[in-house]
């Protein structure tokens, strides 16, 4: 595993997406996703709506870095922020 | 009465005059660059550089001769046929249940794993050249055919898995459900019903495997050197100090077309019949 | 197969007849019908998971790794942070090639969709000839991607192709791909349409094929024209086939490498240098493994998301 150069905050990312994984499949398993529509105008379950989310909130880090030099944990917060409400109201 | 009906629906899709005319001359078009290069590969290395000329002059069959001979050159050749049919049973094999689980079941994430298949079909390989050098170097597949079939099953098993699933959801489950009744156990039936049910399907998904990875280089190139390495990446080899040798080069462009007009040859009527089923 | 039918029954041809004619369709589609509950499926699906992630996890998040580090070996690497995300997505260099491999995939889709669905249409259906056309129709397919550099490098050329040869002294214009950007941009997307369009014909080929008869006797009885006939009961019921064309044309003109690298080498000066050229070259040539990490998946994300998009769009427009 040498090769795979690990530090500590990639690790620590890609332990949040599995647990987060997990997380939503156990929802699932006592909550089944319902699918509706919402802002997005397309019909979306909760599982969708984190993808949706997620790609979105690496599409504001992306642009962040591009544009502005203002620091990342500003662009961290918009980027959950995004998320969320994807998630909620999306 | 069925008769008449046949005869009105062919005289339906009868098509406009020139429609037939305009593909038979996009046809010809498109054979112009293949032909162009086996004209290059039957004229010796000086007519190709020296002159234009449409008809060649002088034919030889030296370039063949040297590909056949050569052991670099026939070898890669080969190197690349048995990946490629490595690769493509390899994938059929995997991709199989995963199609008929998609097919006739809903379980947890069924839908976001689908895309999620696909998006490594979307991964632009030079995202794995690195990594990829080095996995299969750690895990001892390096320069193996093994290691290239697993390595290209990268981008063929989820197009694999979207063919299938579109074919088998095609096929309605009551079939499986008589089967059961039946005490058909579900490899058993897997085997016996189902997979002659969808032999058309099996050989689009060959076909399409068999040509993504036939085709493929970049990735072949990076974790092959000598044992397994295929026949483009020694075509690489024909620049040297001395100019491009443009005959062999033309030869192995002719040679590599032909495993491929093969396969077409032989599934041209499963994929005639068509991907239209289901999904696809 | 239900909204299909909807789809003819309410364009001007011939309603009744063709929803009477529905059952002999004879493709019957599982996913109309609630699918049953099962978790054990997953059993199924296992050796797709872990061969794939095999072949693309684990690679990806060595990438990832790569991309907030300074390597210069294993043991001797620097963590950076967002360092490289912020230099790539800042460099000119990469901003051009992403425009223009974005106006190249726009160009590709626009020229293969329309033509492959008119070869479709155009091609013989019956008889001897089908076999025939169907093979060289998907011959370009199956030709190994230098290979198909190879024959265009040769057939483009102006002095011993017979291609550059034709436009330039035939035709009478002035056409080298190796110094003029434009010739050069030419060759590569004419490059692409011969390669690529069968792909678009063969899709749309089967979905034509797949069509039952009773439609076509519909449209003939209502005297439809043979562009109605096209436009409201061929090119409905091509949606699914075509879904599919856009999506594998659109990922892999975007990621194209090979053919204009063998061709052009992505000049010249770099008017033909695409994102997957500029990536190998800071990946495989100047070993440069972060920012070509970041590089790698600030790419994966657009491809991702155009990908989403069409998928989305294509697949639930209409419902």
């Amino acid at each position: 595993m040498q090769w795979m150069v690990w530090t500590l905050p990639t690790a620590l990312v890609f332990i949040g997406l599995a647990l987060l994984l997990c997380g939503m499949a156990i929802w699932g398993h006592f909550s089944p996703p319902v699918a509706r529509r919402g802002f997005l105008r397309i019909e979306t379950d909760r599982g969708d709506r984190l993808y949706i989310g997620l790609i979105s909130a690496a599409v504001v880090l992306a642009g962040w870095i591009a544009v502005t030099d203002l620091s990342m944990w500003l662009a961290l917060a918009c980027a959950l922020l995004v998320t969320i409400v994807i998630g909620i109201w999306g | 009465m069925a008769g008449e009906q046949v005869a009105v629906a062919r005289r339906a899709r009868r098509q406009l005059p020139w429609a037939r005319a305009v593909f038979w001359l996009y046809a010809a078009t498109l054979m112009l660059p293949l032909l162009w290069m086996f004209g290059m590969s039957i004229r010796p290395n000086e007519d190709i550089l020296g002159s234009f000329s449409l008809i060649p002059q002088r034919t030889t069959l030296d370039n063949y001769r040297t590909f056949f001979t050569d052991p670099v050159w026939y070898s890669s050749y080969l190197n690349s046929i048995i990946y490629t049919s490595m690769n493509a049973v390899m994938s059929l094999i995997v991709a199989l249940p995963a199609a008929y689980a998609f097919s006739r079941f809903r379980f947890a994430g069924d839908k976001h794993l689908f895309f999620w298949l696909l998006t490594n079909r979307m991964a632009p390989p030079a995202v794995f050249l690195l990594p990829f050098f080095q996995i299969y170097q750690s895990v001892g597949l390096f320069d193996t055919h093994l290691g290239v079939a697993i390595a290209h099953m990268l981008f063929n098993v989820p197009l694999a898995v979207w063919i299938l699933e579109g074919f088998m959801s095609g096929i309605p489950r009551e079939i499986d459900e008589t089967a059961a009744i039946d005490g058909y156990s579900l490899p058993r039936f897997f085997l016996r019903i189902f997979l002659p049910m969808i032999r058309s399907a099996v050989g689009v998904t060959l076909f399409f495997c068999f040509m993504f990875s036939w085709v493929e280089l970049l990735i072949a190139r990076t974790i092959t050197s000598v044992n397994a390495k295929p026949i483009a990446a020694t075509m690489t080899r024909t620049v040297s100090a001395a100019g491009v040798d443009w005959g062999l080069l033309a030869t192995a462009g002719v040679l590599t077309i032909i495993p491929g007009a093969i396969v077409i040859w032989f599934v041209r009527n499963y994929v005639a019949k068509g991907f239209a089923l289901g999904r696809v | 197969m239900t909204e299909q039918s909807v789809t003819v029954a309410g364009s001007p041809v011939g309603g009744e007849i063709v929803t009477a004619a529905a059952p002999q369709d004879g493709t019957p589609d599982t996913r109309a019908s609630v699918k049953p509950k099962n978790n054990r499926a997953w059993f199924l699906v296992l050796p797709v998971v872990v061969s794939v992630a095999f072949t693309a996890v684990i690679p990806l998040m060595t990438v990832v790794n790569f991309s907030v580090q300074d390597i210069f070996s294993p043991d001797d690497r620097i963590f950076v942070g967002l360092e490289w995300f912020r230099s790539v997505s800042r460099d000119p260099e990469i901003r051009a090639a992403f425009v223009r491999t974005l106006l190249f995939s726009a160009q590709v889709l626009l020229l293969e969709i329309p033509l492959g669905v008119a070869l479709a249409v155009a091609m013989p259906r019956r008889g001897i000839w089908v076999s025939a056309a169907l093979v060289i129709v998907a011959l370009p397919l199956l030709i190994p991607w230098n290979v198909v550099g190879t024959i265009w490098q040769i057939f483009a050329r102006a002095d011993i192709g017979l291609g550059g040869w034709t436009i330039n002294n035939v035709l009478g214009i002035d056409f080298n791909y190796t110094l003029d950007s434009t010739d050069a941009w030419i060759t590569v997307l004419i490059m692409d349409v011969w390669h690529w369009t069968p792909l678009v014909a063969l899709l749309a080929y089967a979905g034509l094929r797949s069509i039952p008869d009773p439609y076509f006797q519909a449209a003939q009885i209502d005297g439809a024209s043979a562009w109605a006939t096209f436009r409201h009961i061929q090119l409905p019921r091509l949606r699914g086939v075509l879904t599919i064309a856009i999506l594998l044309r659109f990922m892999d003109s975007f990621m194209i490498y090979t053919e204009p690298f063998v061709v052009t080498g992505g000049g010249p000066g770099n008017a033909t240098s695409f994102l997957s050229i500029l990536l190998s070259k800071i990946a495989v040539g100047q070993f440069d493994l972060g920012p070509a990490g970041a590089f790698s998946l600030l790419y994966f994300l657009v491809v991702q998301i155009v990908s989403y998009v069409f998928f989305t769009v294509l697949t639930r427009a209409g419902r």
